[in-house]
């Protein structure tokens, strides 16, 4: 933390009540305040721009809001593709010099970028993406190779912003997903064994990471046979054909084809295990034979991405992640058409994608377009990096040792049950949701039992974690609250306060009611008290829980 | 299409009356109410529930779903030898050698001897002594169907075949076509509601998450964790009941927009079930029956049998449990992982079955298994693709056991029944497996066609497994 104090120019846009805590709020990474140069596309109002920073980042903070209101959209995507890429990877090794590392070095990595790191819209970009090019060390073969998961994840980053064909083929060589979907050391066919090319990886990377089952329209939306039945984007010889291709490749500097011991570079070509017979691949496209495991592979996966479903279906996948689960068919078929062509003549521009989904139309105006529908619920994890940023808090024992999140939340970076990840995206839940034929993802993992962790999870993260709380447990960070503590006095200052931070202004006139009665009846004495409170009901409450 | 327009306009009318949903839920509702929503018919409905017994009925179905599709030819394997032959010509190096298969002998022969994977003796046992029931080849299917009607599409195979999810949700729902998000233990449990009228509790509990074998029109599935529901911390002393009620309000207070009354919805079920079931789960005595340690199924299996143990106190007559164990998608490494893999649900089941027999219930619960697809027969090198058809087991005392159900494919590679790479052709559907499950159930043959829309195109309604 720096302790540059602010000057209270600059200020002006922060909603009333407020002043007082950006007087005395600490200033975070980034300069300071009094050198930030206003831009020409500041978001309309401290609303807008507390909830845009809550889909492109693991949260805002008051610094945030108040620095992306004076410099504006670009200038802002501008900054945030400059700074450099935090990684993982090299951290695990430098650490595995002097001390044994598992996936919980990795998962404390994981929370010092999220939580502390600059580079916010990449790694909130590169959780989402690990969510759609799933790979997971629930599986035996990666769970003891933290540092392979660790790189993985890391090209997520590096290529958040790049293009999505360069990004397929660095996923498609890694180790990670080699092990994980058994691309590595996938081989030709043995007729006389009755052995054939193994066909996971060809029929996941097109069910889950590209195209689809179904034929989309450029809007996403199912195209429709004469009967009125979706058609479907290939079918089971195309993935025999794909599967065909996608042979002939093994570690790094394997010396033999059975070569054990992983590393986390790209897989490398091995020619005699590479199948060269002609390959049937999408909407009746041949592969001639004869081709080099690395020529068929380019030539596959240039076929999978210029497939007209992949915009849209990464699109629709973005949009769920980062801002609402049911949007509109003509959000979709914008974002899609970005990614057709980013305005450049190129296609596949994930940071023109990226723009794409967080400045639509549909993401200002939803919430008061459809009231109702607009939004998705946040991800448990996402609404603990919120509280966490929030209140800049700082690591119980100076690292963040909280390995296992999926115990309270249902989930945790790259540890999903299935390649199917966490969630799916059409899951329909029980209720008022699916009666209204509303999908909500998210849903999947809030189990009765689930939702009660979490809710207890949100109880120690605040009573219990606390700046300056006697022996606070390991897995905890600690939240700073002395600014929000100044406003402890005024009820209706504090919850205004907390209203934009935690929750872009949208809280209603009742909730405010509540929050602000049990803040008034908590001992005025104790400002601290107050102020937990406030979070731990704003934290576990229905309102707080939608993001929208 | 009419079908769906008529679900489409039941749901609208159920999402403008949340009210009523929340009284159907809890049985309040008359059965008429029900039917009128739902398209359950109400005779159908009334002769399901005036099928059962008095005081002291109960019955429980378990599944155990074997996520990622089981390779289930190399659970149950011929082992004469010409049939042997047969199987070790099409697996070769996935094939599991003969002499260390465990002999088990059918009470109905179809000419071939059967041997069990070497790492199920416990599964060995159940079916010798007549509590384990195999029923062959079974898979999703649209109408009974020839590889030639296959191969040439004159008969229409389910959609999106040798798909993880989408066969799992073909499995759940048993209408491999239909657009909704409901399975057949859902539409059971809506038909039989009014068994379970005492209590708040939902007939239908998952200990594996959310799935869409449980969910019904009306029929929201609880979630139960198998160390037993979560209590809510932090609310002890004058401080903590001033926060309760704050917490309370914020849960109760009306929401405009769906997903926080969704939310809202979840955490209020929970406070509620957990209410209802926790001290009850903590106050009843503890079994006696080991599980095994350090398994997940068993934990969950454990767990069932807890709460099958708590039946009279909590007022159900009623019970659909929703397990799984998952690793079976073994396209690598398929002759190391498989192994364990049986053995942990042999071992598993077997507790279960223990038990069972402990809570005197063995013969009122009855356990199925239920998977993705089988696998290929052929070897993509070192384990097996997608497949289709496959072996499944039904469990307990009211299980006709030790036989063979359904007919066990030709392994033949391009053989009659395998429709390329060792995909065998289902010839038992998904709609006869659970028909027969459900009748034992208690749904009435005139209901049939309410929970299981497709089973009239199939041969047996009733495959006989059931006493």
């Amino acid at each position: 933390m720096c302790h540059e104090r602010s000057s209270a120019t600059g200020w002006g846009r922060c909603v009333a009540g407020t002043l007082l805590v950006f007087a005395a709020q600490a200033c975070s990474g980034g300069g300071g305040s009094s050198g930030l140069v206003p831009g020409p596309d500041p978001p309309a109002n401290d609303v807008q721009t507390a909830r845009f920073l809550t889909r492109a980042t693991f949260g805002p903070s008051t610094e945030e809001i108040h620095r992306l209101s004076v410099i504006g959209y670009a200038a802002w995507f501008d900054e945030q593709v400059r700074y450099p890429v935090s990684l993982e990877r090299p951290t695990l090794e430098s650490m595995a010099a002097h001390q044994d590392i598992s996936q919980d070095q990795r998962l404390e990595q994981w929370w010092k970028n999220a939580i502390r790191k600059p580079d916010q819209l990449r790694q909130r970009m590169a959780f989402a993406l690990s969510e759609l090019f799933v790979v997971s060390d629930v599986a035996g073969v990666l769970q003891n190779d933290p540092i392979g998961v660790a790189e993985y994840y890391d090209i997520l980053a590096r290529g958040a912003f790049g293009s999505y064909r360069t990004l397929l083929e660095d996923v498609t060589k890694s180790p990670a997903m080699g092990k994980y979907l058994s691309l590595l050391k996938n081989q030709k066919a043995d007729p006389a064994h009755n052995i054939r090319p193994d066909e996971n990886y060809a029929r996941e990377v097109m069910q889950l990471f590209s195209v689809g089952l179904k034929k989309l329209n450029p809007d996403g939306t199912d195209v429709l046979d004469t009967n009125g039945l979706p058609i479907p984007t290939y079918d089971q010889p195309v993935v025999e054909g794909f599967a065909a291709t996608f042979t002939g490749w093994n570690y790094a500097g394997a010396t033999s084809w059975d070569w054990p011991q992983p590393n986390y570079l790209p897989m490398e070509p091995w020619e005699q295990y590479h199948e060269t017979a002609q390959k049937l691949l999408l909407d009746g496209t041949v592969l001639p034979g004869g081709g080099t495991a690395q020529q068929d592979l380019t030539a596959a996966l240039d076929l999978i991405f210029n497939h007209p479903n992949v915009g849209p279906f990464v699109a629709r996948a973005l949009i769920q992640r980062l801002v609402t689960s049911n949007p509109t068919p003509a959000y979709v078929g914008r974002v899609a058409a970005v990614f057709a062509n980013d305005g450049m003549g190129v296609r596949g521009n994930l940071l023109a994608v990226l723009k794409a989904v967080l400045l639509d139309t549909e993401a200002v105006n939803g919430p008061v377009d459809h009231p109702q529908t607009f939004g998705k619920l946040r991800e448990p994890l996402l609404r603990l990096t919120a509280l966490w940023r929030a209140f800049h808090a700082v690591p119980s024992g100076g690292r963040f040792r909280y390995h296992n999140p999926e115990l309270h939340f249902g989930e945790a970076p790259l540890r999903a049950p299935s390649v199917f990840n966490f969630f799916a995206p059409d899951y329909l839940p029980p209720g008022p949701l699916l009666d209204a034929g509303l999908v909500a993802p998210e849903f999947q993992i809030t189990t009765e039992t689930r939702i009660t962790s979490t809710t207890n999870r949100f109880y120690e993260c605040t009573f219990e974690g606390w700046y300056g709380y006697p022996n606070p447990k390991s897995d905890t960070a600690l939240v700073m609250i002395n600014p929000e503590m100044a406003l402890a006095d005024d009820p209706p200052a504090l919850v205004e306060h907390l209203n934009l931070l935690l929750m872009s202004g949208q809280m209603s006139p009742e909730m405010k009611t509540i929050v602000e009665s049990m803040v008034t009846d908590t001992d005025a004495n104790d400002p601290r008290q107050r102020v937990l409170e406030a979070l731990y009901l704003i934290a576990t409450s229905p309102e707080f829980a939608v993001q929208k | 299409m009419s079908s769906r327009s008529k679900f489409r306009s039941a749901r609208a009318q159920a999402s403008r009356s949340c009210s009523r949903r929340e009284l159907l839920r809890r049985g309040v509702c008359g059965a008429a109410g029900l039917a009128g929503l739902h398209m359950l018919s109400n005779l159908g409905l009334i002769s399901s529930a005036a099928a059962q017994g008095g005081p002291g009925d109960y019955k429980a179905l378990v599944c155990v779903f074997l996520f990622g599709g089981n390779d289930s030819y190399n659970l149950l394997v011929p082992r004469d030898g010409a049939h042997y032959a047969i199987y070790q010509a099409t697996r070769q190096g996935l094939a599991i050698p003969q002499a260390t298969l465990l002999p088990i002998t059918a009470l109905t022969s179809d000419g071939s001897l059967y041997g069990l994977h070497p790492s199920c003796p416990e599964l060995r046992t159940l079916f010798q002594s007549g509590r384990l029931a195999l029923v062959a080849n079974v898979g999703s299917l649209l109408a009974p169907m020839t590889k030639a009607q296959y191969q040439n599409g004159t008969v229409q195979s389910p959609p999106q075949l040798f798909s993880h999810n989408d066969q799992q949700f073909q499995w759940m729902t048993s209408i491999p076509d239909t657009i909704e998000g409901y399975g057949w233990a859902g539409r059971v449990a809506e038909l039989l509601r009014s068994l379970n009228s005492a209590t708040p509790l939902s007939m239908n509990i998952t200990l594996s998450g959310a799935n869409t074998w449980q969910v019904g029109p009306t029929v929201i599935p609880y979630n139960l964790d198998t160390g037993g529901p979560s209590s809510l911390d932090g609310f002890n002393g004058t401080q903590g009941q001033r926060r309760l009620q704050a917490f309370q309000a914020l849960l109760d207070k009306p929401n405009t927009h769906l997903f926080e009354t969704a939310y809202a919805d979840v955490q209020k079920r929970a406070i509620e079930i957990d209410a209802l079931i926790s001290s009850t789960l903590s106050n009843s005595p503890p079994l006696a029956t080991q599980f095994p340690s350090g398994s997940y199924l068993s934990s969950q299996l454990r767990m069932v049998a807890r709460m099958i143990s708590i039946r009279q106190a909590l007022g159900v007559r009623r019970q659909i449990f929703f397990c799984s164990t998952g690793g079976f998608d073994t396209h690598d490494n398929q002759l190391t992982d498989q192994p364990g893999l049986l053995a942990n649900l042999s071992t598993s089941l077997n507790a279960f079955q223990l038990a069972m027999v402990e809570l005197g219930t063995m013969a009122d619960v009855t356990t199925l298994t239920a998977s993705d697809f089988g696998r290929t027969l052929s070897s993509n090198g070192h384990g097996t693709d997608h497949g289709w058809g496959g072996v499944h087991l039904v469990m307990g005392d009211s299980v006709r056991g030790q036989d063979i159900y359904g007919t066990y494919p030709d392994l033949t590679l391009d053989g009659p029944d395998d429709v390329g790479s060792g995909r065998i052709l289902p010839t038992t559907s998904v709609d006869e497996y659970s028909a027969t499950l459900a009748k034992w159930f208690g749904v009435a043959a005139t209901d049939m066609d309410t929970v299981f829309p497709h089973l009239s195109r199939f041969a047996n309604p009733d495959l006989g497994f059931m006493l």
